[in-house]
């Protein structure tokens, strides 16, 4: 698969811009947990006050994206989603206590994208996609295809947040809330494809150091000009020239 | 502004996460949905959820009243007091 991608943004507490991000790059480290919620002050009030967690990082590194091209579909991906909603709605099934309307219009997985088409007013088409570690880059296939449709241009967002303590045991790819927004445009300058199985073996071995990586924020090298290619799990990332 | 007028006001800015507003931008007789404050359906639910667990009171969602006893601050204080003294 080759495409171009136009531009990027990621959020994680306390790294916003690629100035920050370069830095952490250089020395990862966990973000403050307590450095903040990612700004969407861009959004009246009426419409924020809804966002969960979730839905204010995708917007907030997704939206100036969308301001410099217009209406263009939207693939969202987040292997846990709306988890804290649900578990808030099955802790009051627990109690007998009556479900919270806006819990529970929000719970699905859809969710932040219906709300992304209203509050944009863009009815391109949006999909919604849950994958394990390899979300990134089966969203981008997704995106990809939808280039070869005809889209203009497509909108990757893939986001975790923090998740639920009860959940932690079993969890083990989000080490920190996060999220990273791509504009794919159709070109040749970046190839994803099967990885090779040196390659990934190489992967593993260097992702045994350090600072724990979310999946998709591995490709971040590659966006701030650091590397040429990266494996990520089954998956290659190539990206050639700036 | 009455007391329980101040306890329906900041139940609707909390239940509904009104987090820019205070008490003293709602006024009581402006309509809540629609043009005054502009809440929706999904808020109508909700708020009505809230009132019946902070008040401990039932609402009959059917009851042809419904809306106009959730039209301003005012009426529904008028429909809470109501409840209270024994109108279930």
């Amino acid at each position: 698969m080759q495409f171009d991608i136009r531009d990027w943004r990621a959020w994680a507490p306390g790294l916003a811009t690629p100035r920050q991000w370069r830095d952490w790059h250089a020395h990862p480290a966990l973000p403050d947990m307590a450095a903040g919620q990612p700004d969407v002050s861009f959004l009246p009030a009426m419409q924020r006050r809804r966002l969960s967690p979730l839905a204010r990082m995708a917007f907030h590194v997704a939206w100036p994206l969308a301001e410099m091209q217009g209406a263009q579909p939207v693939v969202f991906c987040s292997r846990h989603g709306e988890t804290p909603r649900n578990l808030a709605l099955l802790t009051q099934l627990g109690l007998g206590e009556a479900l919270s309307p806006t819990h529970f219009s929000l719970s699905v997985h859809n969710a932040i994208i219906g709300l992304w088409s209203m509050f944009r007013g863009d009815t391109s088409e949006m999909t919604a996609l849950a994958a394990t570690s390899e979300g990134l880059e089966l969203a981008v296939m997704e995106a990809v295809l939808l280039l070869q449709a005809g889209a203009p241009s497509v909108l990757v967002i893939v986001a975790e947040e923090n998740q639920p303590e009860v959940y932690l045991p079993w969890i083990d790819d989000v080490p920190f809330a996060h999220a990273i927004a791509l504009q794919l445009v159709a070109g040749t300058r970046w190839t994803l494809e099967p990885c090779a199985s040196e390659a990934k073996k190489e992967a593993r071995e260097a992702s045994e150091s350090g600072c724990p990586v979310p999946p998709a924020l591995r490709l971040l090298p590659l966006l701030l000009g650091d590397e040429v290619s990266h494996c990520s799990g089954n998956w290659q990332w190539r990206c050639t020239g700036q | 502004m009455s007391d329980l007028h101040l306890e329906v006001k900041n139940l609707i800015i909390d239940a509904l996460g009104l987090e820019d507003m205070t008490a003293d931008d709602i006024d009581s007789t402006a309509p809540l949905f629609g043009d005054g404050l502009g809440l929706d359906s999904v808020d109508a639910l909700e708020l009505g959820l809230a009132i019946q667990k902070h008040f401990s009171i039932k609402i009959d969602a059917d009851s042809k009243d419904v809306r106009q006893h959730f039209a301003s601050i005012d009426s529904l204080a008028d429909f809470i007091r109501s409840k209270q003294q024994g109108g279930q």
